[in-house]
């Protein structure tokens, strides 16, 4: 029979062997398990974001046919601009290839449009992230960039069979090249500031002293499409504020982002058509 | 012939339950308009509750399996070093399986005491270890005391129910959770 003192503290020794087994078990089982852990719990989010698109379908069903009448008019007028935005990108994106075959110019990455619903959003003082409904199964990569109709989302950071964890922008591990809208200077965005009762806002660091931005005059941020597979020009936020920083050399300040990241139930991702560009 | 032994199992899905009501929980409540105020953004973290029934009602063995299942899962899902939550309940497990025999450890109220306990040890360890990767950890610490207050306040809520159902589990698998013995109810 054990010693009582050793009885006593018999959890502890476990526990001290559970420690020692996890540090010794290789990296590939580890991620192995995480992967197999995670796949266990999908079916529970996938089938609960399915049965909230249900009742989305049968709330939406109990609009009277005036609504429906109204709601086409309003789409009609929205189809008509978007088909003439769709000529003028068209018109633009002929420009940009003969330019490019001109002047002999490496093509711009292209991408993919995959759209996909949100599954689960998890949102906390620690990470932000969202798992969305599609993964390996229709070709989502890591580090895919992901969008809304506000700009830019966030990153794919995990892919699974049928689902992907995105990384989102308010989050503060996703660091990005960004530049002020009409600049061509690389800033350097950071999520993080997500308060409880205020709207969330990330930093930029690195600005140049010669920019300045107010509460009411505020600076639009856009991507750089440097050092990454963010393309250009996509919305991040509006700085708001930009003081000196610690060495005087930069500016650093606050970027106010869109409220709606909290709320979104659909996004796109950019899947890269040509992966080894990146 | 061996029987099987489920109460790991009922508990390990007991647990699963749990985390994905508070996970559909925390995707509503990930924004949200309440009174005045038009923007709220609330994360509920419940750790502490997940190790309450294993360590105080089932035996060592049985308490292990399910903590370390219960952690692999939390792990997969959060961009924590996969092994944090094992760790983490693992010693919230092992303090109370060393103390548990000097607490009345079937009452309803000691249960409460130390799922709160269990999760402020919990929030206060995530933090330390995530908040260094914010760019002003001042606000961030903010935002944690204000999810800490409101899980606290859930955790007070929930925690009678949700041992009531892992008991109630039990009682329907005619299995003492202690001794793993067939009884009738």
């Amino acid at each position: 029979m054990l010693p009582k003192r050793f009885d006593q503290a018999r959890p502890f020794a476990t526990l001290g062997i559970i420690l020692l087994a996890w540090l010794l078990l290789p990296l590939v089982l580890k991620t192995f398990t995480r992967a197999t852990f995670f796949e266990i719990q999908a079916p529970l989010t996938v089938t609960d974001s399915y049965a909230q698109d249900l009742q989305t379908f049968w709330s939406n069903r109990l609009h009277s046919k005036d609504e429906l009448l109204k709601a086409g008019q309003d789409m009609a007028g929205l189809f008509a601009a978007y088909d003439y935005s769709k000529q003028i990108n068209q018109e633009t994106e002929s420009d940009i290839l003969r330019l490019e075959n001109m002047l002999n110019l490496p093509p711009l990455p292209t991408f993919r449009f995959e759209p996909a619903r949100v599954a689960r959003r998890d949102f906390s003082g620690w990470w932000q992230r969202m798992i969305i409904r599609k993964g390996e199964n229709y070709g989502i990569t890591v580090g895919a960039p992901v969008i809304f109709a506000g700009g830019v989302v966030g990153r794919v950071t995990e892919v699974y069979h049928y689902t992907s964890v995105v990384d989102l922008i308010t989050s503060p591990t996703f660091r990005l090249a960004a530049s002020v809208s009409g600049e061509s200077r690389p800033v350097s965005y950071q999520g993080g500031l997500n308060d409880s009762f205020k709207s969330p806002r990330g930093t930029v660091e690195f600005v140049p002293l010669d920019i300045f931005a107010t509460r009411s005059l505020p600076k639009h941020l856009v991507t750089s499409g440097l050092g990454g597979v963010f393309p250009p020009g996509l919305t991040i936020g509006d700085i708001t504020t930009l003081e000196p920083s610690a060495d005087g050399l930069f500016k650093t300040g606050e970027v106010s982002l869109d409220e709606r990241l909290g709320t979104l139930t659909e996004v796109t991702v950019l899947v890269p058509l040509n992966p080894e560009e990146f | 012939m061996r029987r099987v032994d489920p109460r790991w199992f009922i508990v390990f899905l007991a647990n699963l339950l749990l985390w994905w009501l508070v996970s559909t929980a925390n995707h509503y409540l990930a924004r949200f308009s309440f009174l005045w105020i038009d923007y709220c953004s609330i994360h509920l973290y419940v750790g502490g509750l997940f190790g309450v029934y294993s360590a105080l009602r089932l035996d060592s063995k049985q308490g292990w399996i399910v903590i370390s299942l219960t952690g692999l899962i939390l792990d997969s899902l959060e961009p924590v070093p996969f092994g944090t939550h094992v760790i983490l309940l693992g010693l919230v497990h092992a303090t109370l399986l060393y103390g548990r025999r000097r607490f009345p450890r079937e009452g309803a109220i000691f249960g409460i005491v130390v799922a709160l306990f269990a999760n402020l040890f919990l929030v206060i360890a995530l933090s330390f270890l995530m908040v260094g990767t914010n760019p002003r950890p001042g606000e961030a610490w903010l935002r944690i005391f204000v999810d800490l207050l409101a899980s606290q306040f859930v955790l007070l809520v929930i925690t009678p129910w949700f041992q009531a159902l892992q008991e109630r589990a039990m009682e329907m698998a005619r299995i003492h959770p202690t001794t793993g013995r067939r009884v009738a109810f």
